[in-house]
């Protein structure tokens, strides 16, 4: 709109409109409407296409450049994940204000939107964002659901799209040329966890354990299908509903089964009790326990459970003992945050990207095949280490880390490397 | 053998975990025909107040009555303005005030403490285990049967052995008839409601280990008290009893049989139990006028 305006003004000769400087960009906005109204040109905003035609004709990309650039973020700041919601918003926020908040020369603006991780609540709020926020991009998501609900939309919108989810089919049939992907798929951790229970449990018969929905699925059935074939033997299958309030009977199960190991996926509340519960029935220490993702989540979890998890292993793209997070903890915990968890880095890591994105693009991504294609071409260096990117399907390559959680030296469970696969790329569409 | 015994300890344990969250909410909705859907409310703060207080390095058995106290000084409040206005107005009038003053005190509490999921520093005599036919069962666990057990037995014998009872059950029939003997009823209901929002707070002080606290929990444990009251039936002491004991058994022998099935088979089985009970296990005979 801003741009319409001006570019009427353009044309009409005048060098700026003479009322524009005292007034409050809403109003401007608002006169900006009337004014191309009045001209006869379209009143409503410009679709993306439009904007590209027109770019050319425009005199002066200093203009351009100077106009803010508005960054719509959707995530979970109600809903059970308001605690995942607020870290993701922290590490962008951080991000924003270490870069002035400017990015590539432009200003930023940055609006943030609850999805209450309801999937059509984050696709309303996505079509407020664009339709009558008018971001330039947007990122964000937690919940898998909400980001598989968002990729219509911002496709359908033509949209430049950062997008959080972790579902395996966001870099496969869902995959989409407006989103870039700056985070893992489930399959990443569910393979890698594989193999390294296959290296170093020589085969132990793994009992497995998770969450009945969309993502703990993924993270099962990819460990289940790498660890056979490797050749390793499972265990019972067991699956709880999300949100149980006892695992009392469950680990009375898993205790009678006596498993030689378990690989679990939990997240968030069920993560807590279920580690709590674990150490309650004496299972800590006895059984080896191993899984993947949010489940040992540094922020997250580990703070609320004590030494519940101890000596367990798990498979992430994040760990604040990676070396490419040292930069970002200190100034995560500069802020009064605990040391950072998978959130709040990728909030932070999402917000790396983005900044690449422009500044390769010198702040303008109208032309967003060329934007993606200089993100493309050479990797970005972020919190979780260099990332480069599938031209495929947007998605990162990312190195996965297999951390033991261990007592750091002030007696707090840390999250510690102990070996790093590297550079692991999803099958994408091949799968 | 001692998986039996130990699957059976963990219904039983979940079953006193609610029963406590039943109690406070079936108490109102019996005695005073209020749907106070705040109830989860009242229980995350108790939870809040205990997870603070055990981490405080205080006594760790005042946690309890700490708990109890917040909560039933929040009911005080909240019954004095708007709950008081509300006895006598429909149930529905009554449940759009109570979940939007929910959704107000889950807000209030997120703000006070936190998106953070924390969970009580249990104190070292409730963390020990007892082996039973080698099977390992939690001390604390066997701890929440005994405080649901003893809590239950001291409401009933105040609701159902004392004269304070007596005229609390009487002016739930009649309340004209009980003021014109010179009872101050308001106060009377006032005392329940505190007592209820206490016992929301009790429980949630003993649930928290259990169960942990977030936001969102309220949400979460008052379904669970609600389908508890409904089992058992409206209006009875008993009732309640037994529906906790009917749906702690359900959920949690649905968890050792089909634990992929565990919700559909244990709530399929509760919708099918109402069917042909539509009253609850136990239905006291219809005294609503």
């Amino acid at each position: 709109m801003d741009r319409l305006h001006r570019r009427k003004n353009l044309r009409t000769g005048n060098s700026a409109p003479p009322s524009a400087p005292h007034l409050a960009p809403g109003r401007r906005l608002v006169l900006g409407g009337i004014a191309a109204t009045l001209a006869g040109l379209p009143p409503a905003r410009p679709t993306l296409a439009q904007t590209t035609l027109a770019q050319p004709s425009l005199p002066q990309p200093a203009l351009v450049q100077a106009r803010p650039v508005r960054i719509g973020m959707i995530t979970s700041l109600s809903g059970p994940f308001t605690a995942l919601g607020e870290s993701m918003r922290a590490g962008m926020q951080l991000l924003l204000a270490q870069s002035g908040h400017r990015l590539a020369g432009r200003p930023v603006e940055f609006l943030v939107e609850d999805d209450l991780a309801r999937s059509e609540e984050g696709a309303r709020k996505a079509r407020k964002l664009i339709g009558q926020d008018r971001v330039d991009l947007l990122c964000g998501v937690i919940s898998s659901g909400v980001a598989l609900a968002l990729r219509d939309v911002v496709t359908e919108a033509r949209t430049p799209t950062f997008l959080l989810g972790s579902a395996n089919d966001l870099a496969r049939g869902a995959a989409s040329p407006f989103i870039v992907r700056p985070t893992k798929t489930n399959w990443m951790l569910g393979t890698t966890a594989a193999r390294w229970a296959h290296e170093k449990l020589s085969g132990a018969r793994v009992l497995t354990v998770g969450s009945d929905y969309a993502a703990g699925r993924e993270y099962i059935g990819d460990f289940a299908a790498t660890y056979q074939q490797l050749g390793g033997r499972l265990g019972r299958q067991l699956w709880t509903p999300l949100g149980s309030a006892d695992f009392g009977p469950l680990l009375t199960t898993i205790a009678a089964e006596r498993p030689e190991a378990v690989y679990g996926f939990f997240a968030g509340s069920d993560a807590v009790r279920f580690l709590r519960q674990w150490k309650e029935y004496r299972l800590a220490g006895r059984v080896p326990l191993f899984g993947a993702g949010a489940f040992f989540d540094q922020e997250d979890v580990l703070p609320a459970v004590g030494d519940a998890a101890l000596g367990a292993l798990g498979t992430f793209h994040q760990s604040p003992t990676a070396p490419a997070s040292a930069a970002f903890n200190q100034a995560y915990m500069a802020t009064g945050k605990p040391l950072p968890g998978e959130f709040s880095t990728t909030g932070y890591v999402c917000g790396q990207v983005i900044r690449a994105t422009l500044e390769r693009a010198d702040g303008d991504l109208a032309d967003w095949a060329k934007a993606c294609g200089a993100l493309f071409s050479a990797p970005v260096e972020t919190a979780f280490g260099t990332m480069p990117f599938d031209p495929r399907n947007g998605q990162a390559i990312l190195d996965i880390h297999v951390n033991e959680v261990r007592r750091g030296e002030d007696g707090r469970m840390v999250n510690t490397v102990l070996h790093t696969y590297e550079k692991l790329r999803d099958p994408g569409p091949d799968a | 053998m001692g998986y039996a015994i130990v699957q059976t300890l963990n219904a039983l344990s979940f079953s006193a975990l609610l029963l406590l969250t039943g109690l406070g909410l079936s108490v109102v909705l019996s005695l005073m025909n209020f749907v106070n859907l705040a109830h989860g409310g009242f229980y995350l703060l108790g939870s809040y107040v205990a997870v603070l207080w055990l981490g405080s390095g205080a006594p760790w058995w005042l946690a309890f009555p700490a708990a109890f106290l917040a909560a039933g000084l929040a009911g005080a409040v909240l019954e004095r303005f708007p709950f008081r206005r509300f006895y006598a107005r429909p149930h529905l009038m009554q449940v759009l005030l109570t979940y939007g003053l929910s959704v107000i005190m889950a807000d209030l509490m997120r703000w006070g403490f936190g998106a953070q999921i924390l969970t009580p520093e249990l104190p070292a005599a409730l963390q020990g285990v007892v082996f039973l036919f080698d099977m390992p069962f939690p001390l604390y666990r066997l701890f929440l049967i005994g405080a649901g057990v003893a809590l239950g037995l001291l409401l009933w014998l105040l609701l159902d052995r004392t004269l304070w009872g007596a005229v609390l059950r009487a002016a739930v029939t009649d309340r004209g008839i009980v003021e014109t003997l010179g009872i101050d009823t308001r106060h009377l209901f006032a005392a329940v409601l505190v007592l209820s929002a206490g016992l929301g707070g009790l429980s949630g002080a003993l649930g928290a280990g259990m169960l942990a606290a977030y936001p969102g929990l309220d949400e979460e444990v008052l379904i669970l008290a609600l389908v508890t009251v409904v089992v058992g039936g409206l209006g009875s002491f008993g009732g309640t009893v037994a529906g906790a004991l009917v749906v702690g058994f359900a959920l949690t022998f649905s968890k050792v049989w089909f634990p992929e099935f565990a919700n559909v088979v244990a709530f399929s089985a509760m919708a099918g139990f109402l069917l042909l009970r539509p009253n609850g296990l136990i239905a006291p005979p219809l005294r609503q006028i």
